[in-house]
């Protein structure tokens, strides 16, 4: 997924053709990386039987939907584990010095967008991109040069390269996405090459390959938290007017005598922290008196605050004066709100108000001169003199100060509010854009709250990645099965929910999409998306199966003896022996009974022997359970899921020297099986040899990191195996760290 | 079903009786030597419970309550909460905190409960 998101600016949804086309480098990079698996390609043509996609290429006919229906299930849902917003990361992956470009680029973008919009206006040409020497060129350059390398095999060098100004963020982010993608690419390959490849990759990116991020969630408050400090930094800063003030009168003050006791008392008074807290307190009551506005509004200012305060930290001059800059450190005092798209002043001059307020802070200054004065004049110490020169500093201060705030309220509102309105109404911003602000500050604020939702809300309720690169991909179904095909099974859960997003009743995008989580071990939601399948298409044979699978694999034996029934209901050939009046209560017993009459009737039949095989995995006969299994299996020796489902069984009925051959069976046929990886975790867990366990585990979860058992089972095995002080690498979700420690030859 | 009751523990159960067999369950054995009694309601503590013996002196896993004497400690649960503990998704000492678990008998008995000593079963 990784890659195309770090190139391409996740919300940039490239015009099909253009990002083929040499238009769009960084889109062709993508492809080229995403096309390109080693050795999988060939061997998996086939897709587990996929049905009709009619429903599909009707809706292909109207690429501009500016709005994905249902696109609103993902905002309670979205995903802790990604970057932070790609607003943000936008400006931050140009790096220092870039911004004037990533503004064309920002234009650019809009006008991407705008093709979706379906305005029909031509794009205009005055941005056409010239990367040449810019970061994102020498990184494209280097991306492919890696990914060259991993085709055939040879190790790849390290190579200088220029300074290219990734934050933490983009390291971060490539780091974590190029190890998941080499392990994917070089499924065949053994662990210390694809650690030499990818530190090779980190190395010339300087970017460190050992740190990682701590906890599940940490991407994103480590990302506000900077932000918090540049803020407050920033806040700091603004004090330097006082500062100078303050270190200009303390040379004053060695002349005098008593100079102490009045800089303490005009530090208590005026000082820095005194003028910074007036400050804040100034932005927090007009924080306050926008709290009548709606709540997006609020984080769309906050979210331009810090955005604001990181744009400014930029000592381009030719940036700080730009209008960009402006319009953003408007918004962010809340001077300026979007509403319905439309950009609007608000009603309370903000800048005004603090203005006056600064003001009078200093008619109080007057009369604490004044009473100083007195105190001065009482203790007899010579305070004439000096009472003047401090007038008199005031005065030139004062004056200074007034600049300052003349500058501070002269900024050319309406100018670029008329720019930003027309913007926004042709579109530049994109739709999502102040939804994408307000999600993010939300999130910021829910974290906790969405986390602990999502256990609740984990039985039946689809969750929806956040931030996914395939969202507005003109045909995310037809990639969804070419990544299916290739094995890249997390990159292919996103094309699909981007394709169910999109078509929210396409069965087949479900099915898929269910099917790509079960084989990344993660049932919950491979339930979840089934069950919407088969919402879509009551009665489609692979859905209903899916669906016994892994309600079985749950534990949920009525729920699976539902589905399996519902299966032999709805096939052509068997529905007749199934009498409808027993569903509504099932008995284990009557259905075997009946799923054997059907084997009987066709014994050729690998789907009969496979749901009978479930079935008996349900009523725990294990022994019947792997016959039927095996016959299966000589009827379709290269179902590599059939594989897993025999040697599941035969776990479960602890034969796991057995289990261990056929998992590697599946495997040598989908090398990137995260299931099978798993269970061979749990069949060496369960023979007490937990030192493998845990390599087979550590295995499973360096491809899918959101396999949630096979992180619990790991840490028992960890537990089990002694290994306590590997307890923090697996509480924060350290795989770097494990690979190294448990590498599986 | 091989049985008449429905719960998730009973798969595990199961899986249990066969696995405290195997040379990985004798170590368990070994290492606990002790009598744990659960009772496994389907929705509620306390009611219809099913109780299993899980003997780790002799090695054995029956249904029904421990018939040589007191158990070192007999725990409660609801079905659900009990395979969450087995599976390692909750801590046992956070269930017991929480009232998702009752412990009767010794506490330091009870104690030596870990997730560690259920086997683990394959998905298909």
């Amino acid at each position: 997924m990784a890659m195309r998101d770090l190139i391409t600016g996740a919300t940039s949804c490239p015009d099909p053709s253009s990002s083929t086309s040499s238009q769009n480098p960084l889109g062709s990079l993508a492809n080229a990386l995403l096309g390109s698996s080693s050795k999988t390609q060939e061997r998996l043509k086939e897709i587990p039987t996929s049905n009709s996609t009619g429903i599909a290429s009707q809706f292909y006919a109207e690429p501009l939907l500016t709005q994905l229906p249902g696109s609103e299930l993902d905002k309670p849902f979205l995903d802790a584990n990604s970057q932070g917003s790609e607003f943000l990361n936008r400006f931050r992956s140009a790096g220092a010095g870039g911004f004037e470009e990533t503004w064309d680029e920002i234009q650019r973008d809009g006008t991407q967008l705008r093709l979706y919009d379906g305005r029909g206006q031509p794009p205009p040409q005055l941005h056409q991109p010239t990367l040449d020497g810019t970061p994102q060129r020498v990184l494209s350059t280097f991306l492919h040069s890696f990914l060259d390398s991993s085709r055939g095999g040879i190790p790849f060098h390290p190579a200088p390269l220029p300074v290219l100004g990734l934050s933490e963020g983009d390291k971060q982010c490539i780091r974590d996405r190029s190890s998941i993608m080499a392990r994917h690419l070089f499924a065949d390959k053994s662990e210390e090459f694809i650690h030499a490849q990818v530190n090779a990759l980190l190395c010339s990116l300087d970017i460190d390959s050992s740190v990682r991020g701590k906890g599940p969630m940490p991407e994103r408050f480590r990302e506000l938290d900077e932000y918090w400090n540049e803020s407050q930094g920033n806040l700091i800063h603004g004090a330097h007017a006082a500062d100078g003030w303050i270190s200009e009168y303390s040379q004053h003050r060695e002349r005098y005598d008593n100079p102490d006791a009045w800089a303490n008392s005009f530090e208590q008074q005026h000082g820095v922290n005194g003028w910074v807290s007036e400050f804040e307190n100034s932005q927090l009551s007009s924080v306050g008196q926008m709290q009548g506005m709606n709540m997006p509004n609020i984080a769309a200012m906050e979210q331009t605050r810090m955005l604001a305060n990181t744009l400014a930290q930029n000592a381009d001059p030719k940036f700080q004066n730009s209008k960009f800059l402006q319009f953003v450190s408007k918004m962010s005092r809340g001077e300026l709100i979007i509403d319905d798209n439309q950009v609007k002043e608000t009603a309370l001059p903000a800048s005004g108000d603090w203005a006056a307020e600064y003001q009078q802070q200093y008619n109080r200054g007057d009369a604490w001169a004044g009473e100083f004065l007195n105190n001065k004049a009482l203790s007899g110490v010579g305070p004439e003199q000096w009472a003047n020169e401090y007038s008199i500093e005031r005065q030139q201060h004062g004056a200074v100060d007034d600049q300052w705030v003349d500058e501070f309220s002269k900024l050319h509102v309406n100018d670029w509010a008329e720019e930003f309105g027309q913007q926004v109404g042709e579109g530049v911003f994109g739709e999502g854009s102040s939804d994408n602000w307000a999600n993010a500050y939300d999130e910021f604020l829910n974290e906790q709250i969405v986390a602990k939702q999502r256990l609740d809300s984990s039985r039946g309720v689809y969750v929806f990645s956040d931030l996914n690169p395939y969202v507005g991909h003109p045909n995310p179904l037809k990639e969804g099965q070419d990544l299916f095909r290739k094995g890249l099974l997390s990159e292919a859960v996103l094309a699909l929910e981007a394709e169910v997003l999109k078509n929210p009743e396409n069965a087949e995008g479900w099915r898929l999409l269910g099917i790509a989580h079960a084989e990344n071990d993660d049932d919950q939601q491979a339930i979840a998306a089934m069950m919407r399948a088969q919402e879509a298409d009551p009665t489609n044979l692979e859905v209903l199966l899916a669906l016994g699978v892994s309600h079985t694999n749950e534990l949920e034996q009525n729920a699976a003896l539902k589905y399996l029934f519902g299966w032999l209901r709805n096939h052509p050939k068997y529905g007749t022996i199934a009498p409808p009046e027993i569903s509504d209560s099932l008995y284990y017993a009557d259905v075997a009974r009946l799923f054997n009459e059907a084997a009987e009737i066709s014994p050729d039949d690998a789907d009969v022997h496979i749901v009978l095989g479930v079935l008996y995995n349900l009523s725990r006969e294990y022994d019947k359970a792997i016959s039927s299994f095996e016959r299966a299996l000589k009827l379709k020796p290269q179902d590599y899921s059939l594989w897993n489902k025999l040697g599941a069984t035969q776990a479960n009925s602890v034969q796991s020297a057995d289990a261990i051959m056929a998992y590697q069976q599946a495997l040598d046929l989908k090398p990137n099986y995260v299931r099978a990886w798993a269970n061979m975790g749990i069949s060496y867990a369960n023979q007490g040899m937990y030192d493998e366990s845990i390599r087979y585990y550590v295995r499973a979860l360096a491809m899918n990191p959101k396999a949630e058992n096979a992180w619990q089972y790991l840490r028992i095995s960890l537990s089990c195996a002694s290994r306590n002080d590997m307890f923090e690498a697996c509480d924060s979700r350290n795989l770097d760290l494990l690979q190294k420690e448990f590498p599986l030859q | 079903m091989a049985d008449s009751s429905n719960l998730k523990s009973d798969s595990i159960m199961e899986l249990m009786k066969q696995h405290i067999a195997s040379d990985a369950g004798k170590d368990v054995v070994q290492k606990i030597g002790l009598v744990y009694q659960f009772q496994i309601a389907p929705k509620k503590i306390g009611i219809d419970e099913v109780i299993y013996t899980v003997d780790l002196k002799k090695g054995e896993v029956t249904k029904g309550a421990y018939e040589g004497g007191k158990p070192d400690a007999t725990f409660s649960f609801k079905d659900e909460d009990f395979v969450k503990i087995a599976l390692g998704k909750m801590n046992p000492q956070l269930a017991f905190m929480r009232g998702a678990m009752k412990v009767k008998g010794s506490l330091s008995a009870a104690q030596k409960f870990t997730p560690d000593i259920f086997p683990k079963p394959s998905k298909m």
